[in-house]
């Protein structure tokens, strides 16, 4: 990866939009120390500090290219803050230290924004979720139609089937049961909450 | 099958494949089918759900190359180098310490820089104005000094109550020396010493005061033309010096005379160079001690001719002092006698002076120098 410095967070701000590889690199670099540094010093582990970064790090990516989130502060303050309550929530989880953990920097209150981080996570291993219950072949059909974008003939002939018709209404089928898998894995996730 | 139906045409709908009729016809459908609305939405649920799942799929797994990249290039460090003790603490702290307190820095160290400057600057700039004031040309005219009259005032007013005593003519502000050049009441002295005057006086040695009437000024040359202007004056009589166009040599004897104080003084010196105060060509340079008040005085040489007027010393060094040459005096009273005046001046060119001694030459000199004294207030 090339080693590319940013001068600017909006320099960087663009990168990230533009999906350039390296802007997520040098971003990612940039304040890995940090939260680590943060972990390390409550209790944490290496393994548990890459955790909460990289949900930190991935809500900030998605809602900067959703351009959903309005930025009033540095990034830094930003990643310390949702890494900083994301590791007070673990903390409390494995009910030792409650909330107590020794700072660093500035922080902001970042309530809202953890929640709504939650709420992405939880859907997203609902989906993970829902994938594995849908069992091979219709997995990968789903993931490469979907996901990968590959065309109707591609995927018919890497599933050998006989047309594109056919292949058509397979992923309609499969489609139909992820649909049913994903709804109830998830109403009964909400209905618990 | 109705739902595997409805999300084909949900889907195409999507993609825009749908024919015009078809198009119409889903639509009309979505708003009047409230299962095709339902479809519709969990749709659109799924996909959007399954679009940020494959974002944030592809998302961690770049995040976990970046990361064991990074770990990688950590690893490949040697240990020894992360873990070295300096003098200067934890790099990390000082980081932190640095970007905490850097405004508070660079605010200080720019004060510190501004100070030494200034400082040194100004340190300069005092010692130039000193060299500056030692190398100053000065004027030779007296100022009387204030406190003294104002004390002498008091006193005056303390003890004469009485209206009778007729009133002591004022100190002058300012004096200096002059001297006559024609018999029918012309003196000449230096222009500082008449400039901004209100009134001027001239005093002679007996301390008889003539009021003076009319100025002409030659501010280049530092002269002054005076005129006595006053009932009691009749004339001086005949002038017993003459006023000398040529240069004079170097080394001849010069002196002159002069109020520097309330009574007449007497300089005596040799004609040091033929040209004044930074090579000016229009004075000499005369090696007689001066004091403010001497400026308009005669300079004569043994013969007794006028060759010069008074005008002013160098202060950083010893014994410069500097006389207008008399060929400008000349000079001016022509221009005059030209220009502004409907009697002409008639300097005179007898010198009754020459080869008598220096004693017989001051006592006959001594009746036509007289203190010029200024007010302008």
């Amino acid at each position: 990866m090339p080693n590319v410095v940013y001068f600017s967070e909006d320099a960087l701000l663009a990168g990230i939009r533009s999906e350039d590889e390296s802007a997520v690199a040098y971003l990612y670099k940039q304040h890995y120390p940090m939260v680590l540094h943060l972990v390390l010093n409550n209790n944490g582990s290496e393994e548990e500090a890459k955790d909460i970064y990289q949900e930190a790090i991935i809500v900030f990516l998605e809602k900067i290219r959703e351009e959903s989130l309005e930025l009033n502060c540095l990034i830094k303050t930003y990643l310390y803050s949702v890494c900083r309550r994301l590791w007070l929530k673990r903390l409390a989880f494995k009910n030792r230290f409650a909330g107590v953990v020794s700072e660093s920097d500035t922080f902001l209150e970042m309530a809202e924004e953890v929640a709504d981080l939650e709420d992405r996570e939880i859907k997203f291993n609902k989906m993970a979720e829902a994938l594995e219950l849908l069992g091979e072949p219709c997995k990968t059909l789903i993931e490469d139609f979907y996901l990968q974008d590959l065309s109707m003939q591609t995927i018919t002939d890497k599933f050998g089937y006989t047309n594109a018709d056919n292949t058509k209404n397979q992923k309609y089928k499969c489609l139909l049961r992820l649909k049913k898998l994903f709804f109830n894995i998830y109403k009964i996730k909400v209905e618990r909450d | 099958m109705k739902e595997l139906e409805a999300f084909k045409q949900i889907e195409k709908y999507f993609n825009d494949q749908l024919s015009p009729e078809a198009l119409t016809y889903f639509e009309q459908q979505l708003q009047t089918d409230p299962e095709m609305a339902e479809y519709y939405r969990q749709y659109l649920q799924l996909d959007s759900t399954l679009r940020f799942y494959g974002k944030r799929k592809g998302l961690k797994a770049q995040l976990n190359a970046i990361h064991n990249e990074m770990e990688a290039t950590a690893e490949n460090q040697p240990t020894a180098e992360r873990k070295v003790i300096t003098p200067f603490g934890d790099k990390q702290k000082r980081k932190i310490f640095w970007h905490q307190h850097y405004a508070t820095i660079a605010v200080a160290a720019s004060v510190a820089i501004l100070t030494v400057f200034g400082t040194l600057m100004s340190i300069d700039v005092w010692r130039s104005m000193g060299k500056q004031q030692n190398a100053r040309y000065t004027a030779l005219r007296r100022e009387v000094e204030k406190i003294k009259n104002s004390q002498r005032a008091l006193v005056q007013g303390y003890n004469g109550a009485d209206a009778r005593v007729a009133p002591k003519p004022l100190p002058a502000n300012f004096s200096g020396t002059g001297f006559a050049i024609s018999s029918d009441g012309y003196l000449v002295t230096s222009y500082h010493v008449v400039k901004d005057a209100d009134s001027v006086f001239i005093e002679n040695r007996a301390g008889q005061r003539f009021r003076v009437k009319n100025i002409y000024r030659d501010q280049t040359h530092d002269l002054a033309i005076l005129k006595i202007d006053d009932a009691d004056f009749t004339s001086f009589g005949s002038l017993p010096y003459a006023f000398k166009s040529d240069l004079s040599e170097l080394g001849e004897r010069v002196y002159t005379l002069g109020f520097p104080r309330e009574d007449m003084v007497f300089g005596e010196g040799s004609l040091s160079s033929k040209t004044g105060f930074e090579g000016d060509t229009t004075s000499y340079q005369i090696s007689i001690p001066l004091n403010p008040g001497n400026s308009g005085g005669p300079l004569l040489d043994s013969q007794g001719n006028l060759i010069g007027i008074i005008s002013g010393q160098q202060l950083d060094q010893q014994g410069a002092s500097f006389a207008v040459k008399s060929a400008y005096l000349k000079q001016l009273v022509e221009q005059l006698s030209q220009d502004s005046l409907n009697v002409p001046i008639k300097l005179s060119t007898k010198n009754s002076l020459s080869w008598t001694s220096r004693p017989e030459q001051l006592k006959k000199i001594k009746d036509y120098v007289f203190m010029v004294k200024v007010y302008n207030n």
